[in-house]
């Protein structure tokens, strides 16, 4: 499903990730833990293709680093679900235009089949009464929760979530995380990156630590789901 | 789809409406130029084409040739030069009368010195300078023709109004065609800028450029419309408030109205395409 070998990422001369190593498979959830600068975020970035490694592979799917075209950078997204810790919702849009746009954007939907789909996504994510609201009319976690809903309308086999909690008050983020939870179950990955603990332990997957762009020979998670190829 | 490019197209000309504004007014202030310029091009163009009308050979023909000789004289002419018409001598001496007019002059004239002749109206591709000189020479080799007259520095001078009047109007739309991809690519670069968090977002979703940029090509389409159909009616009014009333000018004709249309439509998407293919790398979308 995602797999990095041996990937190191500089920016200038400053080390983001050094000489990484890990895989997932299809279903698994896998939380990054660690503080600021640790290199989480650059190691969702190269997963999304925005950034190439300095050294190393990437393999997203059947999608490898390397030379790959615009479009090609594009559908790799398309077959990913992402949530943000600022949930990048677009504010001129209603709840329901924001999640349709994810929709709309894989051009693989009539008009007539993009409501029925919307209108589902909200339903899983509790908020089809807040269809024809727009973003600074909702709380921080139903913003987060409509992020949620835009992250799974196109059933992405992989959900990335960069921090979702951050930006939320303890209540909200334990039903973002409850959330999240449930769409894993459902069988959709989830890579999740945090620098909360209490957040890596709740999630019940498997936790990877970073240290200043290494992985710590630690884990916290359940017996029988630890998998990581130390660099 | 469509429908939701052109949603997306009106709700990005709505959230800048001074930029949108701006695009339109300063192209409708270009196109307007080129709107007077095709006004004036067009009555030119009539003004040429009734003179050219009236652009014809003369032929004069020797006093002695017989009426078989002038039949078969007129027939090759026909054949190889345009339409030709006999005036005799007599009926040229009513017309010179009636041109001079004073019975004290004619009186002055001993007899009717002036010889038949043929006036031929010369087919459209011979009616340039080169081509009629060309022409009255083989016709003046004839052996039934006394002499050919064309009026050739009227007709260099005609040849050379209107070669301008093209380069003149080559050179205008040349300009106007730089300043609408000049402002549209100016415009859309803002405009996506200025929704540079929008189009990061939607990159981050998997959308492809085409996608993105749609809805901006769309944008700038509208607005040369817009700005084309502001420019007409101005030229229009213009037209109908001051020049008719001096001389009668004739408006654009439909033809040109939609070639003016398209190329701007046309331009204004090209523009928008090239600014797109640029910004959208800029903005790291």
């Amino acid at each position: 499903m995602i797999a990095f070998e041996q990937v190191t990422k500089r920016y200038g001369e400053r080390l983001a990730l050094g000489s990484v190593s890990w895989r997932m498979d299809e279903g698994e959830c896998v939380v990054f833990l660690g503080h600021n600068g640790a290199g989480k975020t650059t190691l969702l970035r190269l997963i999304t293709h925005e950034i190439q490694p300095t050294l190393g592979t990437v393999t997203v799917g059947t999608f490898r680093t390397g030379r790959m075209s615009r479009s090609q950078r594009a559908l790799l997204r398309r077959t990913l679900g992402i949530i943000y810790e600022d949930f990048r919702l677009l504010n001129d849009r209603t709840v329901f235009e924001n999640v349709a746009l994810a929709v709309r954007i894989t051009g693989q939907f009539a008009n007539d089949q993009v409501e029925p789909m919307v209108l589902h996504a909200l339903d899983q994510v509790g908020l089809d009464d807040k269809q024809h609201a727009y973003p600074n009319e909702l709380s921080g976690g139903e913003k987060q929760r409509t992020a949620i809903a835009r992250a799974i309308v196109n059933r992405p086999a992989v959900i990335l979530a960069d921090e979702p909690t951050g930006a939320l008050q303890r209540r909200s983020a334990e039903e973002v995380l409850g959330l999240l939870k449930r769409v894993n179950e459902e069988g959709a990955a989830l890579v999740l990156v945090t620098t909360r603990r209490g957040v890596a332990e709740n999630m019940g997957g498997r936790v990877i630590e970073l240290e200043d762009g290494r992985v710590r020979p630690r884990e916290v998670a359940p017996l029988g789901r630890v998998r990581v190829a130390e660099s | 789809m469509h429908f939701f490019f052109f949603r997306e197209a009106w709700r990005s000309f709505k959230h800048h409406r001074g930029l949108a504004y701006t695009a339109i007014f300063s192209l409708t202030a270009a196109l307007a130029v080129c709107g007077v310029f095709l006004v004036l091009a067009h009555n030119a163009e009539l003004a040429m084409k009734l003179v050219g009308d009236r652009r014809e050979m003369v032929v004069y023909l020797r006093d002695e040739i017989t009426r078989e000789q002038r039949d078969a004289l007129m027939a090759r002419m026909n054949e190889l030069y345009g339409q030709v018409t006999y005036v005799s001598r007599d009926e040229a001496w009513k017309e010179f009368t009636e041109q001079v007019g004073d019975p004290a002059l004619l009186e002055a004239v001993d007899g009717n010195p002036l010889p038949a002749s043929l006036r031929v109206k010369l087919r459209p591709e011979l009616l340039n300078f080169t081509k009629m000189n060309e022409a009255a020479r083989q016709v003046a080799d004839f052996p039934e023709v006394e002499d050919v007259r064309f009026g050739g520095e009227w007709v260099k001078r005609l040849d050379e109004i209107g070669d301008g009047l093209k380069r003149g109007a080559l050179a205008v739309g040349s300009v106007v065609a730089l300043a609408i991809v000049f402002v549209m690519y100016n415009t859309i670069r803002l405009t996506v800028m200025a929704r540079r968090p929008q189009v990061e977002i939607m990159s981050r979703l998997g959308a492809t450029d085409r996608f993105i940029a749609t809805p901006f090509i769309v944008e700038a389409m509208l607005e040369a419309t817009f700005a084309s159909v502001l420019a007409l009616a101005a030229v229009f009014g213009l037209q109908r408030a001051f020049l008719t009333q001096a001389l009668h000018v004739a408006f654009i004709p439909w033809a040109w109205i939609g070639i003016f249309l398209g190329a701007a439509v046309c331009l204004a998407w090209l523009a928008a395409v090239i600014a797109l293919s640029r910004v959208l790398r800029a903005v790291g979308a």
